[in-house]
């Protein structure tokens, strides 16, 4: 059995009193989208944060294929495989769609660009300043981003948040059809229940800082726990 | 052919044209500059317009800062002032030859911004301004008050040495050639920016001004690249503050003094500091707006200020952003 791609060991994570993250455990297998779920404050973009190095960890280890980064600043991780893209759209406004993908490439020795922008529809707005494109345009461009030289593992933040139904159901297929085709490991956090049970091969559940549940989306589903502290709130 | 490679097709000759037509331009400027001493009617207006591309140059390595960036410096003349007062206490005092002289006066304010840089690029906003600000005026007081380096607040006049690369240096204090000087190393300076604008390098400080944090996360680290223009922005600095140095013959510590960074400062947003060629535009108008304005009114300030506060509030893209804009709203042919 091929060791996990991504894991995290007992992650810890306070803001002062406050607990955001308490000694999570989680691991990714090569290949699996793990969808991320859980209420809000559960934890969910905390244990991304940490994972990707944008907070420390005040205890705990990530391990990324087989080596230990949890002292490796984002650009480290990014240049071993590690990608992700942000809850709120994060892109460069001012740079056109073609030079900001460019410049994701360079970072990643010299990564071929025309590949990401075909598949996530983009080659039409290479010209177009990021600012002046739709914000459907915009999130795609964002996990264009952090697709760039395929990375082995992504870490998604609500990547479908403020897209309409149709758009999300259509960006999560593309990220299920690359995930399948690249063999890129992905976390994903989501609030949409249609667009986790789409794609997800399996599920993690946090719940006040802590892991809650595991299991198949069937499992989840089933799981009286997490129905009663997430599921069941959902309309 | 797939869709991606015409995307590429189209973005890839832009680029092309964009330089060849960026260097163009640079030539045409250039061969205008060799004519100014026709085109200028006497010497005090060729001294004039020598002394507002001084500024222009100072004005454009503000801008310069700002456009690749997104910082604001109050302390640029710290720059153009180490620049000039290296070259004219190294060549007063024949501690070097001139040609060594005038290069250490071009790099060592490029090392002194680029070591500056890799601290103060990690701090934003006021903060920065203010530490550019202190820098500045640190400068300043130690010009002011060591005597023994360059006379203190007296400052200092100096000989150039007879000849620099085997010419003789008597031009330098020459208008009609010091204008054409200026101009042309003003001219090479806006071209390499336009250059350095769409090189790797370029776009990747330009990421980095406009979302650092992504920068990071896409592998960056983002302290080097902006020390680095910190760096360049200084060097462009310190060659307005060598010519100054040395068409006057004289330093002095008022070249550091944050007044000085502030109307150049002043200068690029009026031109329109997102443009290249902006802070350039906007320092020759000021100039000669302020020498227009101390003709007629003994508060020329005054006049000047108000008339910058109407101006910043009306335009902000400044001079080039309005003509920019016209030109994008003219009339279809």
């Amino acid at each position: 059995m091929s060791e996990p791609a991504l894991e995290g060991f007992a992650l810890t994570r306070r803001f002062g009193g406050f607990v955001a993250l308490d000694g999570v455990n989680i691991a990714l297998k090569r290949g699996e989208i793990r969808g991320l779920i859980g209420p809000n404050g559960a934890g969910k973009s905390t244990l991304i944060d940490v994972l990707t190095g944008r907070a420390k960890n005040r205890r705990g280890r990530v391990v990324l294929n087989g080596e230990d980064v949890s002292e490796l600043s984002p650009q480290q991780r990014r240049k071993r495989g590690m990608a992700r893209s942000f809850q709120r759209t994060n892109i460069f406004p001012e740079l056109t769609v073609e030079q900001q993908l460019r410049v994701a490439s360079w970072a990643v020795a010299d990564a071929d660009i025309a590949e990401v922008m075909n598949e996530l529809n983009l080659t039409a707005l290479a010209a177009r300043p990021a600012g002046d494109i739709s914000y459907g345009d915009q999130r795609r461009l964002d996990l264009a981003l952090a697709l760039v030289g395929r990375p082995q593992v992504l870490l998604l933040d609500e990547p479908a948040a403020g897209l309409t139904m149709d758009e999300s159901l259509a960006l999560a297929r593309t990220l299920r059809d690359l995930v399948n085709r690249w063999n890129v490991t992905v976390l994903l956090v989501e609030h949409d229940m249609q667009v986790v049970f789409t794609i997800c091969d399996r599920l993690t559940v946090l719940h006040l800082g802590r892991f809650l549940s595991e299991g198949s989306c069937a499992e989840i589903r089933a799981d009286p726990t997490v129905v009663a502290a997430y599921l069941g709130t959902q309309a | 052919m797939s869709t991606l490679a015409q995307g590429t097709i189209v973005v890839r000759p832009r680029r092309i044209g964009a330089t060849t037509a960026t260097l163009l331009a640079g030539a045409v400027a250039l061969a205008v500059g060799f004519a100014l001493p026709l085109l200028l009617p006497s010497k005090i207006a060729m001294s004039l317009f020598a002394q507002a591309l001084f500024d222009a140059l100072l004005a454009t390595s503000v801008g310069f800062l700002f456009l690749q960036n997104g910082r604001i410096s109050f302390g640029q003349a710290a720059f153009s002032g180490l620049g000039g007062y290296a070259f004219g206490i190294l060549v007063a005092r024949g501690l070097v030859g001139s040609e060594i002289a005038l290069l250490i006066a071009l790099l060592l304010p490029t090392l002194v911004a680029f070591l500056l840089g890799l601290v103060i690029a990690r701090v934003s906003g006021v903060a920065h301004a203010m530490l550019t600000l202190a820098v500045g005026q640190a400068f300043y007081e130690v010009a002011f008050r060591w005597r023994e380096l360059a006379k203190g607040d007296d400052g200092m006049s100096f000989d150039l040495p007879r000849r620099i690369f085997g010419l003789s240096s008597r031009g330098l204090q020459d208008p009609a050639f010091m204008v054409v000087l200026a101009w042309c190393l003003l001219v090479v300076v806006l071209v390499g920016l336009a250059l350095f604008a769409r090189s790797r390098i370029g776009m990747v400080t330009a990421a980095i001004r406009d979302n650092e944090e992504r920068a990071r996360f896409l592998g960056y680290s983002t302290t080097l690249p902006r020390a680095l223009v910190y760096a360049l922005a200084a060097f462009i600095a310190a060659i307005a503050g060598i010519l100054q140095a040395s068409y006057n013959g004289y330093i002095a510590p008022q070249m550091f003094h944050w007044t000085v960074s502030g109307y150049a400062l002043i200068m690029a947003i009026l031109g329109g500091a997102k443009f290249i060629i902006g802070p350039a535009v906007g320092a020759v108008v000021l100039f000669y707006v302020k020498e227009l304005a101390g003709q007629v009114a003994e508060y020329w300030p005054a006049i000047v200020g108000g008339a910058l506060v109407l101006v910043t509030l009306t335009m902000p893209q400044g001079i080039i952003g309005i003509l920019r804009l016209l030109w994008l709203r003219r009339p279809p042919q």
